[in-house]
């Protein structure tokens, strides 16, 4: 079990150091988070909605189409590369890599996220006070570890494909309960209420786990052959 | 032989959409309220029990496919996913047709219309997944799909059940509240709609089966 985690460990920061060395994909990423959070919040100015209350549902679409060209990356590189086989060969049991590509994909989702949402809140001009501050933290890491976990798992996938522009098409309607519930979160953070609050909570961590599990028994036949 | 059981199968498959639709046109009586477009409510709900039939099919050839990896298992599972993306289609048609006068409004975000929508995309996705299933790992990531896609419908049912509902229950914990003429054409349309199924999934079976024999007949006659 030891040698599991540690493996996961070291495959999880070899993939952040790419990353990291890649830095103008995560930069142009960020761009395409703002650009979409300007235009979107913009476009809500143009007309009578009340702006104050857009902020989670922007938030989020920004996030959910940002995640598809992070989690496209992380398999295409390896995928340049020839790497899958001998990372596979290296390591032996197929959930490691699942589980390290998905903490790398949550850390770059998580980053992003934090990058966007002061843009966001800027833009929308929604007061600070009364916000449920551990809600909101809550809902952004959770939400973006569902993100990571499902588009990890359907990445793996489509990259084995000649047409890869597969990945928002498998992708969106699996994620579509955990866009319900972290809306649902965020919206409740940013307006206080504790109430009905917990139920979501749950909702989002019995969806994560659930996604979180299921690779170790279905990731086997991504990566087969 | 073979001909002659095709035949009668088709005989009876026509007796019962034929005789089905009589009785849902004339035995089955006009609701009180809601007039004659509640009569849609027979084809909408056995359309809808038709495409979660197929999306089960879908779920259970899809372990079945990971298990043994037979061709043939897989090919029950895309014509189930055909039939059944056609039967969501048609639920997601009829619905409005009979939202519109009695709620309205041609949609609303209630759970099922959400949950069905949904099955909608995952059947469309699955199918594009299976990209005409010539390629191996195509089949097996379908596959794979196809169960996460299965055990994703209750998620998206609850969440959207917590967020808001207003559909009717017609079947709730003190069984139906129908009338006993209504339930019959029901059960009658279900059972005509359920015939339809196998029916169409055969024909759609034996087209991937001759499809997947003229495949292997010209790479013989290639190499």
């Amino acid at each position: 079990m030891n040698g599991y985690l540690r493996n996961i460990k070291v495959v999880y920061f070899r993939d952040l150091k790419q990353e990291l060395r890649g830095l103008d994909e995560f930069l142009s990423m960020v761009v395409f988070g703002v650009m979409l959070v300007f235009i979107t919040s913009f476009a809500f100015q143009l007309t009578d909605v009340d702006t104050s209350r857009i902020l989670p549902a922007v938030l989020w679409v920004t996030i959910f189409f940002a995640s598809e060209l992070a989690v496209q990356r992380s398999f295409a590189r390896e995928k340049e590369r020839n790497a899958i086989d001998a990372l596979l060969m290296a390591l032996g049991d197929k959930s490691v890599l699942f589980y390290a590509k998905a903490l790398a994909n949550f850390t770059i989702l998580l980053v992003f996220g934090v990058i966007i949402l002061p843009v966001l809140w800027i833009f929308c001009d929604v007061s600070l006070r009364g916000v449920n501050l551990w809600l909101l933290v809550f809902s952004l890491v959770w939400g973006s570890w569902g993100l990571a976990a499902v588009g990890t798992m359907l990445t793996a996938m489509t990259v084995q494909l000649p047409n890869s522009r597969l990945l928002p098409i498998l992708m969106f309607p699996l994620l579509i309960p955990l866009f319900i519930a972290v809306v649902r979160c965020t919206d409740l953070a940013i307006l206080g209420v504790t109430e009905g609050a917990l139920g979501w909570v749950y909702f989002v961590s019995v969806y994560d786990l659930l996604f979180s599990l299921l690779p170790l028994i279905l990731f086997e036949f991504v990566l087969e052959g | 032989m073979r001909l002659d059981r095709r035949m009668i199968g088709l005989l009876i498959l026509t007796v019962l959409i034929v005789g089905n639709i009589y009785i849902i046109g004339i035995y089955a009586p006009i609701e009180r309220t809601m007039g004659v477009v509640q009569k849609v409510f027979y084809f909408h709900i056995s359309s809808a029990w038709i495409g979660m039939l197929a999306f089960v099919v879908v779920f259970l050839c899809s372990i079945l496919y990971l298990w043994r990896r037979s061709e043939e298992v897989n090919q029950v599972a895309v014509a189930s996913a055909e039939i059944g993306v056609v039967f969501i289609s048609c639920t997601l048609l009829t619905g409005p047709i009979w939202a519109y006068p009695i709620w309205n409004t041609w949609w609303t975000w209630d759970p099922r219309l959400t949950t069905t929508l949904v099955l909608w995309f995952m059947y469309a996705a699955y199918i594009a997944l299976q990209g005409g299933g010539a390629a191996e790992n195509r089949r097996r990531f379908a596959a794979v799909y196809g169960i996460i896609a299965f055990i994703n419908v209750p998620l998206v049912f609850f969440s959207a059940r917590w967020w808001r509902s207003i559909h009717p229950v017609i079947v709730s914990s003190e069984g139906m509240n129908l009338d006993p003429r209504m339930k019959t054409a029901l059960y009658a349309s279900i059972i005509a709609f359920s015939a339809l199924y196998v029916h169409l999934a055969k024909m759609r079976l034996s087209v991937l089966r001759l499809r997947k024999r003229v495949e292997t007949l010209r790479e013989n006659l290639v190499y």
